[in-house]
C-alpha cells in the first residue's frame, strides 16, 4: 500500500512506518499502558527511533495513531483483530506503571538498559 | 489494516516538512478523518492555504489545492466559492496569514457569512520565518523581535470572528485529536462562515526561546491556558482572563452568501422572482 503502510505487516495490533517518524515521541507520551518507547538510532536526525516493546499490552485506543504528526505509526481496528481471533488488552496497574516509567525515563524504552 | 490515509494524500510528497512533533501534521491527519467522515468525494473538495508552516497543508492532501498569496486565502476562497457553490472549500492559515496581514479579509469573510470551513491554526508564533511576535504571541514571551518579552496584548480570535458575525465559531487545541476531528465535522456540517481557532504547538521556535523544549512541555502549556467552555462560563470575571475557552462558542442559523447572490443573478436573468426594496429585511 504505497509508502505507508496502512496494511497490517502480520498480526500486530500496532506497527510503525520508520521511514516517516522523527522521533517527536509524541505517540509514546499519550500511550496509556506502555506500549511503546524510544530506542537509540544513529542513522536518525534526533538519534532515536520509535519502537514497540510490549504489544500485547496494547488497548487499542488509538492515541498514539491519532496523536502522530508524520502517519508512522497505526492501530489495528478491533473488527480486524477480532476476525482473527485476537483481541486488545485491557488497562492494568502493571502497564500503567510501566508507562510512568517510560515518562520517567525521557521516553526512552526500558529494554534499553 | 488502519485507517487509509493513502487515498487522500500525495504520498510521493512524504514525509512532512514540517518539524518534529508538529501539530500542523495532526491537524492534517485530524482534517482527513473529518473530511472521511463526511463522505465528501475529493474531487468536490478544494482547500486553500496561505504562506507559513500552514501553507504547507495544501501540498499534502490529494483534492483541488491552491496554494495562494499572504493573508488572501480568504479572497481567493470566496471566488472559489461563488463561481461553484457546490465544492467544498476547506481554508487554512495560520495566525499570522489570518490575523496580521489577511485580517481584514478574515472579518469581511466572517461578515458575509459565506459557507466556507475557516482553519485557522495558532501556533502563537510565526515559525516558518524563526519566531517574530504575531498577533496571537502572549504578553510576555520572548521572541527574536522582543527580545525583552512581548509587551503587544494578546489576540483572541474568536471573539474577533464572533463580532465580525460568523455563524459557527469553535476552538480546539491539537491535544485531544478525538475532539478536534468531532469540531471539526460540526464545523463542516454547518451551513455559513465556519470559523475554527486550533490551537498547536511550535516548540522549535516558540519554545525554544520560552522554556518549552519538546512538543510535550508546549503542549502541557497549551493545557494549561485553555478550557472547556461549560467550565469557562461558571468562573468568576477576573479568572476568565486567564483561560482561553474551547468547544464550541457561537452556532447560529443564518443566511448563506452564495445562496442570496445566486437569487441575484436569478432575478437578473429573469427566470427567478423580482427582488423588491421590501424583500430585504432590515436587520441592524
Amino acid at each position: 500500500m504505497g509508502t505507508f503502510k496502512t496494511e497490517n505487516p502480520g498480526n500486530a495490533p500496532v506497527w510503525v512506518n520508520t521511514d516517516n517518524c522523527k522521533a517527536c515521541d509524541l505517540c509514546v507520551s499519550v500511550c496509556p499502558s506502555g506500549v511503546l518507547g524510544m530506542k537509540y538510532e544513529k542513522t536518525s536526525t534526533l538519534g532515536a527511533m520509535i519502537s514497540i516493546d510490549h504489544p500485547e499490552a496494547c488497548i487499542g485506543c488509538h492515541e498514539c495513531e491519532l496523536s502522530c504528526p508524520d502517519f508512522a505509526i497505526y492501530v489495528a481496528e478491533s473488527k480486524d483483530l477480532k476476525a482473527i481471533g485476537m483481541s486488545f488488552a485491557k488497562l492494568t496497574d502493571d502497564s500503567k506503571e510501566r508507562q510512568a516509567k517510560v515518562i520517567a525515563n525521557n521516553y526512552m524504552s526500558l529494554d534499553n538498559k | 489494516m488502519a485507517f487509509n490515509y493513502d487515498q487522500y494524500l500525495r504520498i510521493e510528497k512524504m514525509p512532512t516538512l514540517w518539524c518534529w512533533g508538529c501539530g500542523d501534521g495532526v491537524i492534517l491527519k485530524s482534517t482527513i478523518r473529518a473530511i472521511h467522515k463526511m463522505g465528501w468525494d475529493m474531487n468536490d473538495v478544494c482547500i486553500i492555504s496561505g504562506i507559513g508552516c500552514s501553507g504547507r497543508f495544501s501540498s499534502y492532501i490529494d483534492c483541488n489545492t491552491i496554494h495562494t498569496t499572504h493573508g488572501r486565502t480568504i479572497a481567493y476562497a470566496t471566488g472559489v466559492k461563488l463561481s461553484n457553490p457546490k465544492i467544498n472549500v476547506i481554508v487554512v492559515a495560520g495566525d499570522g496569514d489570518s490575523l496580521a496581514i489577511g485580517g481584514n479579509h478574515t472579518i469581511h469573510g466572517c461578515r458575509r457569512n459565506i459557507n466556507l470551513n475557516f482553519i485557522l491554526i495558532n501556533n502563537f508564533i510565526y515559525g516558518l520565518t524563526n519566531s517574530q511576535t504575531s498577533p496571537t504571541t502572549p504578553q510576555g514571551m520572548w521572541t527574536v523581535t522582543q527580545k525583552h518579552g512581548n509587551i503587544d496584548p494578546t489576540f483572541n480570535a474568536c471573539n474577533l470572528a464572533i463580532g465580525a458575525g460568523a455563524s459557527f465559531v469553535a476552538r480546539e487545541s491539537m491535544i485531544d485529536p478525538k475532539k478536534l476531528e468531532k469540531i471539526l465535522v460540526k464545523g463542516f456540517e454547518h451551513k455559513g462562515f465556519s470559523f475554527m481557532d486550533i490551537m498547536s504547538n511550535c516548540h522549535i521556535n516558540l519554545g525554544r526561546k520560552n522554556k518549552m523544549l519538546s512538543a510535550m512541555e508546549n503542549l502541557s502549556w497549551i493545557d494549561s491556558i485553555t478550557m472547556p467552555v461549560k467550565k469557562y462560563n461558571e468562573l468568576p470575571e477576573e479568572e476568565k482572563l486567564n483561560y482561553f475557552p474551547t468547544g464550541v462558542l457561537r452556532q447560529v442559523e443564518q443566511e448563506e452568501y452564495t445562496e442570496m447572490y445566486a437569487k441575484i443573478i436569478a432575478s437578473h436573468r429573469d427566470n427567478g422572482p423580482k427582488i423588491t426594496q421590501d424583500d430585504f429585511a432590515k436587520k441592524i
